[in-house]
């Protein structure tokens, strides 16, 4: 069951969090924590507020009661501290089409008030996430999902923010590029990065998540753990899964 | 200071990414080239104009200068008949912006008893004085370059919006005005570009005709006003819209009502509030009036009867023939002055309503900063409606100088008998002086027309700068 903790010392808090769209409750007395070095994957059917709650960890809603604070930064208050220690990658990663990969993490770099003095640290960042030498100088145009997905991960691994917000990040990718995700989240994690990801992808979740979180009606209903008492398994978090966020009855085909 | 150097690194940051999209946008870069293009057009254009109108005058007054001077011995009422061609000067400036000239023309024919009938001319009606579309570095500035600003500029924060990179870019910590401020310095620096071979005209006039710097510099500050302005406006209509279609149609809403609607129809309706008497209208009113004062040619006019009974009373002698001076001549300089004061009325009161129908275009410029900016750019030009009075009203006075001191010669030596066979030397009318109508003081320029264009200019720029910081603000909540 959700707790209640301390935002103080956790790479991510959300207490209490109640959001509203002009009156209507999307997000009912949020509770939770990640720490550096975790992975937290956040499930929930479709309208759950599983984007709503990532536009809180970015700053894009006002809490209507409750906080959130990123490495101890309070959203609401400095929203431009808390963001700084966040690095975060949407579903449609919307980078510069004109650009080419380096162009991009080098652009973002200096919005983030950060300028690479030399090339070799963008580099590094992409030779991190896999990205081809052949693809580094080419504009984005023609990147698939996973590519693009790449790039704006290198572009996190470059600022070396402790926290990264990943908005769906299985959707439209193959297996192997989900493969290479998940290992690449792993890959993270052991750097004591904090990640938070929300995701319809169950099986993806289960594969590297620490804990996982389901959001049901803008309220965390349950929440396991990879290791511990809670300790959850994939037929487990389906039925959870399936009965949260569907309605009873509703189509749901199950994972092979 | 950290904190500062990053935000304006990042700043910059925005405005390269912005110029880098528009050189890999074929059509932007198009449109970036021929509007360059047209505005050198309009400045080497205007140069030769310029040029070409100085140089025609330059000859044309130096042959009417020749022509007067040539003249031969003759009477001096003659002389008054023969006439005088007088030429504008043209400012250093009116390259850049043609102003009333290609209505009013540069050049009048000075004649006794007649004032110029470009006095009562329609060219002075405000209606006519905004409508212009010639080809001027003003024109591309005033009209074009704003357009082009909005057509740039629409997507720049709006296109950002819809593709998600809005959000993405303010994820990575800028805030929201250093990225309104980085386009903004971008397609304010696009503009400028666009601008810069007038500028550059401007700029080589200051340096060739030191008298010039002051005006161009006052142009070059309003002109920068409104492209900033215009820019602003094009930004700031961008981080509104939600999506870029709506951000160009709204843009292009705002570019015709206040460029193109209000400077038309202002005019029309100061036109219509205010009426000018048509120049057939002010000839009958001008015939009328000389009719009631009489007819200097018929003895028995009670008014020049009256007039002759005083003159001979003044010499103490009983007949027009036996006074010192040639009463023919008194005759003339006493019919001139009547028509003079009559022209004089009747010029006044036309120029007074043009003046009056000015003022009320003129009070139309906080809503749209096009007026303002038309005003300031005509007037330290000198091509303005001002300027064109003004050169009417030197005109006439050196007409009636001119034609008073030949009548003073027809009193003072031909003699009353035979009047009309007898001649005097051509060195009398050489003595006279040329036209040289005094400068206006530009410190009067300034008051009447610059700063007050200027501080509309200015509020405008303040009020949206302050509208772009606000919106920079909500960016940071409403990326999406």
């Amino acid at each position: 069951m959700p707790t209640t903790l301390a935002p103080e010392g956790a790479a991510l808090a959300a207490r209490a969090l109640e959001v509203s769209y002009q009156a209507v409750p999307v997000l009912r007395g949020v509770d939770l924590r990640v720490e550096r070095g975790e992975i937290y994957a956040l499930l929930g059917g479709n309208g759950a507020g599983k984007s709503t709650m990532i536009n809180a960890f970015l700053g894009f809603v006002n809490p209507s009661s409750g906080s959130v604070h990123v490495c101890g930064h309070d959203v609401a208050k400095a929203p431009l501290p808390a963001r700084a220690q966040l690095a975060y990658v949407p579903e449609n990663v919307a980078l510069y089409e004109h650009l080419s990969a380096r162009e991009n993490i080098d652009y973002f770099m200096r919005l983030a008030g950060m300028p690479m003095t030399d090339t070799a640290g963008i580099e590094r960042a992409l030779d991190a996430v896999g990205l081809d030498d052949n693809s580094r100088g080419r504009r984005l145009g023609g990147f698939s999902k996973g590519m693009r997905q790449k790039v704006a991960i290198a572009l996190a691994l470059a600022r070396r923010t402790p926290v990264l917000l990943l908005d769906e990040p299985n959707t439209g990718l193959d297996p192997q590029a989900t493969s290479e995700l998940n290992g690449l989240l792993k890959q993270l994690r052991g750097q004591d990065i904090a990640i938070f990801m929300v995701t319809h992808d169950l099986l993806s979740a289960a594969e590297v998540a620490d804990r996982i979180g389901f959001l049901s009606r803008g309220r965390i209903v349950e929440e396991f753990s990879a290791a511990g008492p809670e300790r959850f398994d994939v037929r487990n978090l389906y039925r959870n899964y399936a009965g949260h966020a569907f309605p009873q009855g509703a189509a749901w085909s199950h994972p092979a | 200071m950290m904190a500062r150097m990053a935000s304006r690194q990042a700043m910059w940051a925005v405005a390269r990414e912005e110029w880098r999209s528009l050189l890999r946008s074929r059509a932007a870069l198009s449109a970036v080239v021929v509007t360059l293009l047209l505005t050198l057009t309009a400045t080497l254009v205007g140069f030769e104009h310029r040029h070409a109108i100085e140089s025609e005058r330059s000859r044309f007054q130096s042959l009417a200068d020749r022509q007067w001077h040539d003249q031969p011995d003759r009477h001096p009422h003659r002389v008054s008949h023969y006439g005088h061609y007088v030429f504008r000067p043209l400012s250093p400036l009116a390259f850049f912006d043609f102003g009333v000239d290609p209505f009013t023309g540069h050049t009048l024919y000075l004649e006794g008893h007649r004032q110029n009938s470009a006095n009562f001319g329609d060219a002075g009606q405000s209606s006519v004085l905004l409508r212009f579309g010639l080809l001027t570095p003003a024109f591309v500035l005033q009209t074009l370059v704003p357009l082009l600003i909005g057509f740039l500029a629409f997507g720049s924060i709006a296109r950002e919006r819809e593709r998600g990179q809005l959000r993405f870019s303010i994820a990575q910590g800028i805030s929201g005005r250093t990225l309104l401020a980085g386009k903004l310095l971008a397609h304010a620096l696009v503009a400028g570009l666009l601008a810069l071979p007038a500028f550059a005209g401007m700029a080589y006039l200051s340096l060739t005709a030191a008298a010039t710097a002051p005006a161009a510099l006052f142009m070059l500050a309003g002109y920068a006003l409104y492209l900033l302005m215009w820019s602003c406006a094009a930004v700031g209509i961008s981080a509104c819209a939600s999506r870029a279609r709506d951000a160009l149609i709204l843009f292009t809403g705002l570019w015709i009502v206040m460029v193109i609607l209000i400077p038309r129809l202002v005019p029309d309706l100061a036109s219509h509030r205010i009426t000018l008497p048509t120049r057939i209208e002010t000839d009958v009113a001008i015939r009328k009036d000389l009719a009631a004062i009489g007819d200097s040619h018929d003895p028995e006019d009670p008014y020049f009867r009256n007039f002759r009974e005083q003159t001979l009373a003044r010499y103490g002698v009983k007949k027009v023939e036996d006074l010192p001076v040639n009463y023919g001549g008194l005759l003339m300089a006493e019919g001139e002055r009547l028509t003079s004061e009559l022209f004089a009325r009747y010029m006044q009161d036309n120029f007074r309503r043009q003046q009056e129908q000015s003022r009320w275009v003129h009070a139309f410029s906080p809503l749209s900063p096009a007026i303002a900016v038309r005003r300031m750019s005509a007037a330290l030009a000198g091509s303005d409606r001002d300027s064109h009075a003004r050169f009417l009203q030197d005109a006439e006075q050196y007409r009636y100088a001119l034609i008073q001191a030949l009548n003073r010669m027809h009193a003072e030596q031909v003699r009353y008998h035979n009047d009309k066979e007898q001649r005097i030397g051509q060195h009398n009318w050489q003595a006279l002086p040329r036209f040289s109508p005094p400068a206006h003081p530009f410190a009067a320029i300034l008051q009447a027309h610059v700063l007050p264009s200027l501080a509309v200019l200015a509020g405008w720029l303040a009020a949206l700068l302050l509208a772009v910081m606000l919106l920079g603000k909500r960016l940071e909540r409403k990326a999406t």
